[in-house]
């Protein structure tokens, strides 16, 4: 199973060769990436029926742990690179744009640039999946940070460049508060391996010390998933960005920051006052998300305060203790993964004022049609795979019988029903009477036909509604089992384990 | 494949035929064909009906979360599915045939609104269908959103209606959702029978907090205080007979959860026990007291309207407040005086819709302040209309009084004055509105600009008249519908009405029907031989006529139409401050505020000064 | 019971309603005249009346609804007669009870209303605005007495409530037992007859502005043989309700003739209320006491 590192090396590899690959052939060269992609997606799909079993550990540059590179693929850790290398392909930067008035030179330097930024995307986007350690984890985090500047900012407008100023001030401060965690951790534990960290954690980081890491790390991390104090870039970000790199950022990166959060939990730091802390700022997260869309005037600035809404959610499911939590945010995430990029690339043709929309569902039929399906995903109408997600929440929150986790399921449904609110006045909107004089433009084909192929994922996941359930439950249950992740990843060198 | 399956199954096919032949010619007469079909499956499980079958199973089920999901049909379930159909039928053959015509050819599509009727009423069967809290969950949501599938078709003001209505519904799921989801926190499971069996481990607060949960949930479709505001105006924007369909039995659906829940699984007897802290009242006793000012309320809104579909739905809101009165004193008197009326209800509002629309079709406006006289141009829909106000007031002969009487009646036994005043004061509101309702399109001055006007064509008068003659004939004899009541009185657990195929047996006297509007007629008999016995009469034209002295032309109009009780409302006029609208604008207001102090928040906060309030307060956590 | 003898019994009672409110009407003139110091019409007065009005030679006719109105408005009271036990017949009173035959006593209003509306005069709309609105002040406080009658005999059946008074002797009677509600009741009665201080909707001294605006021979006719039956049941149910009801015709009939007279003779003494007024004085008075009478009732 050492092909799955090639995960992470492929997309790096090419994207630093590309443009010497563009000097001998631009063909090769706009091949290479979606091809490089179909590949590291191939190898990923065909480990995953193995991972079933095992899970599988990876160390590179010929140490063992502690001292090498670890990586560690569990099939959440699959699922999740399988979901940014794919993301990355479906949501190629710059498909589907209106290119008319770029000059042509600019055009496939453009195009190059964006290229290797989808493949860094990708392969970055792997290596936060599938390492396992801290030092790794930061240092994918750091570049992955880096290449979503890049996209970010690639629209050129004024707009972008100060939302990526923002972005770049509040991850700046994440990234510190996370090296400052990581410190921490090292200072009490004295490795930065997951597995060793997790063998050292009940006597080593379970006290106040451990807790402030985990906090200094949550906030760090939390920038890029939307945690509720670090999230103000998000509306800005998303509102300029073009709309498929917002749906990768909203849609696929988020959740990568979300495994790494769950995979601390899971492993280092069983606090209770961590999952308090994950609950009180996920129901703030839900709380401001949801009532600051409830006013948004345009579509994307909407779709970014539900998506802080939506991972405020995730946040609260993380903070039930035990399978039950992890199981739940894993329902959320991925749903959230389908659905969030296809609202995004809706949304593309859909700028503006949401009252300049009126008629636009004569214009695209099947994207108003869309649009709808998704509304109802999104705020749980069963039988789509919103509502099961969301009763994966909800139960345990209710089960756990305490006020704290009552008042977090009534914020998740009082939430639900202004989310009904506001995007059904959306829907509405769409379908009004258009008033003559704005004629509205229609989807562009690669976007449509991208977002109604996650939409039929959606659907046919109502489907195959067991069989997912069982699926998520075991993806769960393996994750959560510590003691494999540790034999798994050292199963000698764990009791000299004293490095420092 | 079970009966229901196949009841399912049709239903079903009728949804997608509707949207594929809808537009065509026929095509909604074949619609209106697979209803009848329906019907006909319906009656092959009618042994629920009488209680001599107790529940059809359906073949379907479906497994998720440990738990598996199943369908079936009860007494419960047939009686209400036999409203829906019927209501589906008589609202499909009605829009079947020129009023068909009609709304394709001013822009709409008939395909869309066939199939959003033929999707209303297999979403209900499906909802009735449920045999656990989580179909239960699933076919409630489906309803609400066909509905709002049907309330937004008209497009515009409706628009802004049916937001109202999804707010309103979606907000309601969630609190039911809610609510059964700590049913099965608390008691582990979803199944009917499981949750009746350990309902009584529940503590106080914990059903306090279900019963809350639930009413929320369901009193927002039935549209009960204080959740009342959106129903009127969407179901009167809704087309035609999608009204007439809505206005019948839709917003029943939340009478029937009501029933399944807080009735079979939790019981009125425990509801009773719920003490309201620091008053004489319980649970039971606040849902009396909801119902009855569901009643008043609402109707006086009613009486307010000159809008004749408003008015009409602002009265469906106002008699929901019985049906659900009755059931909650839960003696056999009033259970089967609640449910006996959603039958009788249903009959007459969908007759009053469809009469109204038919005039509406012929005139092209529902303004009780534009209309006037049509009673000669119009006589059958005329006749259509009185049937259904007497219905709708409760006077004898018509199916209404019989209902409403068994109400009443369980008051005088349960020993509630005051909610009987409350009832009576809703009723006579209902005479007073209701009489405007046909004087002002029917009697009175015809305008000119109407005095050409045809009756309705056969496809719009005949649904209509066959309705008319199923309100009579039940109000002659309500045993037919009291059996089925009984049969679903035996189902969830009330005491069982005796009772006979013209009324009713009791101790406190019963009632018998037969003999009463027998004699009525009798006495009408009387009536018209002494009116024979006087001269002969001349019959002046209708536009021939005088005020007060004065010789009139028909040109002048004076119709005495709007204001018409100024004495009433020089009384209470004063009472209506709209205070309900006043807490839904607060409401909205609020979160309004909220929302834009969020944005606010994340549009201008400094970011990395936030950044730096979470880190201190992060370590100063760690270091306290 | 046998058949038959119901059946006589049906056709008897309206027809005994009749002839007796025939002399109450007559009853009622002659009060009204003692009061203003004149002698009133003779005794058969009220049958030519009748006979005069129905056999007038102009008969103008609105429209069907029109007559049918003036048809339901007898008809349901003969109706109602049958509902209405008096000594030796009970007729349907137990196929019904107090609480159908309140509700049977508003067809005879509805027919009347609908006839009105199809004569097409804004006068005749404004006085039927006026009748309904009086309906619902006076039927409120009345049906709450009818409540309490009923929950104190512990039946609607109005039969069985005279035969528990019959046989527990006086101090069984209503207006014993709820003094209240007897009061209450005796309030609303005048307005209940469409008589003075209430009688603003029927307006009988402006023609112009009333129901009647538009009826004239058999039609105001039938309205006569209506307030004949009026009369007759308001004083029959209040008997019934609290003075015991009758088993002989020889006790019965002083109690029906007194409960008609005595409003009768205070009513004329009193102006008449404006529309609004009507409201106001049911809702207080006739109201608080019936609330206060029950309250004691169901002690």
């Amino acid at each position: 199973m050492k092909l799955l590192a090639l995960m992470v090396a492929l997309p790096l590899l090419t994207a630093f060769l590309l443009s010497v690959i563009n000097s001998i052939s631009t063909f090769a060269a706009r091949w290479a990436g979606p091809v490089v992609l179909l590949v590291t997606a191939a190898i990923g799909l065909s480990a995953w029926p193995h991972l079933g079993d095992t899970p599988q550990a990876v160390q590179w540059g010929g140490f063992q742990a502690p001292l090498g590179i670890t990586l560690y693929a569990d099939q959440l850790a699959l699922l999740f690179a399988l979901a940014i290398t794919i993301g990355a392909l479906l949501l190629w930067p710059g498909r589907g744009e209106d290119r008319t008035e770029e000059h042509p030179d600019d055009h496939s330097r453009n195009r190059l640039r964006r290229a290797s930024l989808a493949l860094l995307l990708a392969g970055t986007g792997s290596g936060l999946a599938l390492s396992g350690d801290l030092f790794n984890i930061y240092v994918f985090y750091e570049l992955l940070t880096v290449v979503s500047y890049g996209l970010i900012a690639g629209r050129g407008t004024s707009g972008s460049f100060a939302a990526t100023l923002r972005y770049l001030v509040i991850s700046g401060f994440g990234a510190a508060l996370a090296l400052a965690g990581i410190a921490l951790v090292y200072q009490a534990a004295g490795t930065l391996n997951l597995a060793q960290l997790a063998q050292l954690a009940p006597e080593r980081l379970n006290n106040s010390q451990g807790f402030a890491a985990f906090v200094l790390m949550l906030i760090g991390f939390g920038v890029k998933a939307e945690l509720f104090p670090v999230n103000f870039w998000v509306p800005e970000v998303y509102a300029t960005a073009s709309s498929r790199v917002s749906a990768l950022l909203a849609g696929v990166v988020s959740k990568l920051a979300l495994l790494i959060i769950m995979r601390l939990l899971i492993l280092v730091f069983h606090q209770p006052e961590a999952l308090t802390v994950l609950l009180v700022l996920g129901v703030l997260g839900v709380a401001s998300g949801e009532l600051a869309a409830w006013r948004a005037r345009d579509v994307n600035r909407l779709l970014a305060f539900s998506s802080i809404g939506q991972l405020g959610v995730m946040f609260i499911a993380l903070s039930i203790p035990g399978n039950a939590g992890v199981l739940a945010a894993l329902a959320v995430a991925v749903h959230h993964l389908f659905l969030k990029p296809s609202m995004f690339l809706l949304a593309e043709r859909w700028g503006g004022s949401i009252k300049g929309l009126a008629g636009a569902a004569k214009t695209s039929p099947l994207g108003a049609a869309l649009f709808v399906l998704l509304a109802l995903s999104l705020i749980g109408v069963p039988p789509l795979p919103g509502f099961w997600a969301k009763l994966l929440v909800i139960m345990p929150l209710l089960a756990l019988d305490q006020p704290l986790y009552y008042f977090a399921a009534f914020i998740v449904l009082a939430a639900a029903a202004l989310e009904a609110n506001y995007l059904f006045r959306v829907v509405l909107t769409l379908y009004d009477k258009a008033p003559a004089a704005t004629p509205h433009k229609a989807h562009a084909t690669v976007d449509l036909a991208t977002a109604v192929f996650l939409g039929a994922g959606l659907v046919a996941a109502v489907f195959m509604l067991a069989p997912l359930a069982e699926r998520f439950d075991f993806i769960a249950a393996q994750a959560t089992d510590v003691s494999t992740y540790i034999q798994t990843v050292a199963p000698l060198s764990l009791e000299s384990g004293s490095v420092q | 494949m079970t009966v229901l399956d196949f009841l399912l199954l049709i239903a079903a096919i009728t949804v997608g035929v509707a949207l594929l032949v809808g537009n065509r010619a026929g095509g909604g007469w074949l619609v209106t064909i697979l209803y009848a079909l329906q019907g006909t499956v319906l009656l092959l499980m009618s042994g629920l009906g009488y209680s001599t079958l107790a529940v059809v199973h359906s073949s379907v089920t479906f497994d998720i979360l440990n738990q598996t999901l199943v369908w079936r049909f009860d007494a419960l379930s047939w009686f209400f599915a036999l409203i829906t159909i019927g209501a589906g039928l008589f609202s499909s053959w009605f829009a079947s045939g020129e009023w068909g015509e009609r709304y394709r050819d001013s822009g709409g599509s008939l395909a869309l609104f066939h199939f959003a009727l033929a999707l209303n009423v297999f979403s209900m069967l499906v909802l009735l269908a449920s045999g656990d809290l989580l179909t239960l969950f699933i076919g409630w949501e489906l309803v609400s959103w066909a509905s709002f599938l049907i309330m937004a078709l008209a497009g515009g003001k409706a628009f802004g209606y049916a937001m109202r209505y999804i707010s309103y519904a979606f907000a309601g799921a969630m609190a039911l959702l809610g609510g059964l989801l700590l049913i099965y926190a608390q008691l582990g499971s979803f199944d009917y029978l499981a949750v009746k069996e350990s309902v009584p481990q529940l503590q106080t607060s914990t059903l306090w907090l279900l019963v809350v949960l639930f009413t929320a949930g369901f009193g927002v479709k039935m549209a009960i205080l204080p959740f009342h505001l959106w129903q009127a105006k969407a179901y009167a924007e809704t087309p035609g007979p999608g009204a007439a369909f809505l206005g019948a039995i839709s917003s029943r659906m939340g009478l029937f959860a009501f029933i399944v829940v807080l009735v079979q699984l939790i019981g009125i007897s425990r509801l009773a026990g719920l003490e309201v802290p620091f008053t004489f009242l319980d649970a039971r006793d606040l849902l009396a007291w909801i119902a009855v000012f569901t009643t008043i309320i609402p109707t006086y809104i009613a009486l307010r309207q000159h809008d004749a579909r408003r008015l009409l739905a602002w009265h469906g809101v106002g008699q929901t407040g019985y049906m659900l009165l009755g059931i909650v004193i839960a003696n056999d008197l009033g259970s089967a005086g609640g449910l006996m009326h959603i039958f009788n209800y249903a009959t007459y509002q969908a007759m009053l819709f469809m009469a109204v629309v038919a005039v509406m079709h012929r005139t092209g406006t529902s303004d009780l302040n534009k209309l006037g006289g049509l009673f000669t141009r119009m006589p059958l829909s005329y006749i259509a209309m009185l049937v259904g106000i007497i219905g709708l007031a409760g006077l004898p002969p018509m199916n209404g009084f019989v209902s409403k009487l068994l109400v009443y009646r369980s008051l005088i036994v349960d020993g509630s004055p005051l909610l009987f005043l409350g009832a009576v004061i809703g009723t006579f509101g209902t005479i007073l509105s209701v009489y405007k309702l046909i004087h002002n399109i029917f009697l009175g001055q015809l305008r000119v600009e109407h005095a050409a006007v045809r009756e309705a064509p056969l496809s719009m008068v005949l649904p209509m008249m066959i309705l008319a003659a199923v309100v009579f004939v039940t109000g002659y004899f309500p045993g037919l519908v009291l059996d089925w009541t009984s049969a679903v009185q035996r189902a969830i657990g009330m005491p069982v009405l005796a009772h006979h195929l013209g009324g009713m047996m009791s101790d406190q006297g019963g009632l018998d029907m037969i003999w009463i509007n027998s004699i009525l007629l009798a006495g009408f008999g009387i009536g018209t031989l002494v009116f024979l016995l006087g001269g002969r009469s001349r019959r002046v034209h209708q536009l021939d006529n005088y005020a007060g002295g004065h010789f009139l032309t028909a040109e002048t109009r004076y119709h005495y139409s709007d204001n018409f009780y100024p004495g009433l409302m020089h009384l209470v006029g004063g009472w209506y401050r709209s205070s309900f609208e006043w807490l839904e604008r607060g409401f909205v207001s609020t979160v309004d505020t909220l929302s834009t102090a969020m944005q606010g928040l994340y549009r201008n906060a400094h970011p990395s000064y936030l950044l730096l309030a979470a880190v201190v307060f992060a370590l100063s956590w760690v270091i306290v | 019971m046998h058949f038959s003898e119901l059946l006589v019994e049906l056709v008897l009672m309206p027809l005994l309603a009749f002839v007796i409110g025939l002399a109450m009407v007559l009853m009622m003139r002659r009060i009204g005249a003692r009061i203003q110091r004149r002698v009133g019409p003779p005794l058969l007065q009220p049958l030519y009346d009748i006979i005069k009005l129905y056999g007038k030679e102009t008969q103008i006719s609105h429209g069907l609804m029109h007559e049918i109105g003036i048809i339901m408005a007898v008809g349901g009271y003969v109706a109602a007669e049958t509902l209405l036990p008096v000594p030796g017949m009970s007729g349907l009173a137990d196929k019904g009870g107090a609480v159908t035959l309140a509700y049977v006593l508003m067809i005879p209003s509805l027919g009347l209303a609908l006839g009105v509306g199809q004569c097409a005069n804004p006068n005749g709309s404004i006085g039927i605005s006026r009748a309904l609105t009086a309906m619902l002040a006076y039927d409120i406080p009345f049906i709450l007495v009818i409540f309490g009658a009923s929950y104190l005999y512990g039946t609607t059946n109005l039969a069985e409530m005279i035969a528990i008074q019959q046989q527990q002797g006086v101090s069984s009677w209503g207006i014993v037992q709820m003094p209240l509600l007897a009061l209450a009741a005796l309030l609303t009665l005048p307005a209940i007859m469409g008589k003075q201080p209430f009688e603003i909707y029927v307006a009988p001294a402006e023609i112009a502005t009333g129901p009647m605006v538009e009826m004239g021979g058999k039609y105001m006719g039938g309205l006569f043989v209506m307030q004949c039956f009026q009369l007759y049941t308001a004083g029959v149910v209040f008997t019934t309700l609290f003075l015991g009801g009758g088993m002989y015709w020889i006790t019965f009939l002083p109690k029906i003739f007194l409960v008609v007279a005595i409003p009768m003779s205070i009513a004329y003494l009193f102006p008449r209320y404006r529309t609004e007024d009507v409201l106001r004085v049911m809702w207080k008075w006739p109201m608080l006491l019936g609330l206060i009478g029950l309250a004691m009732v169901m002690q």
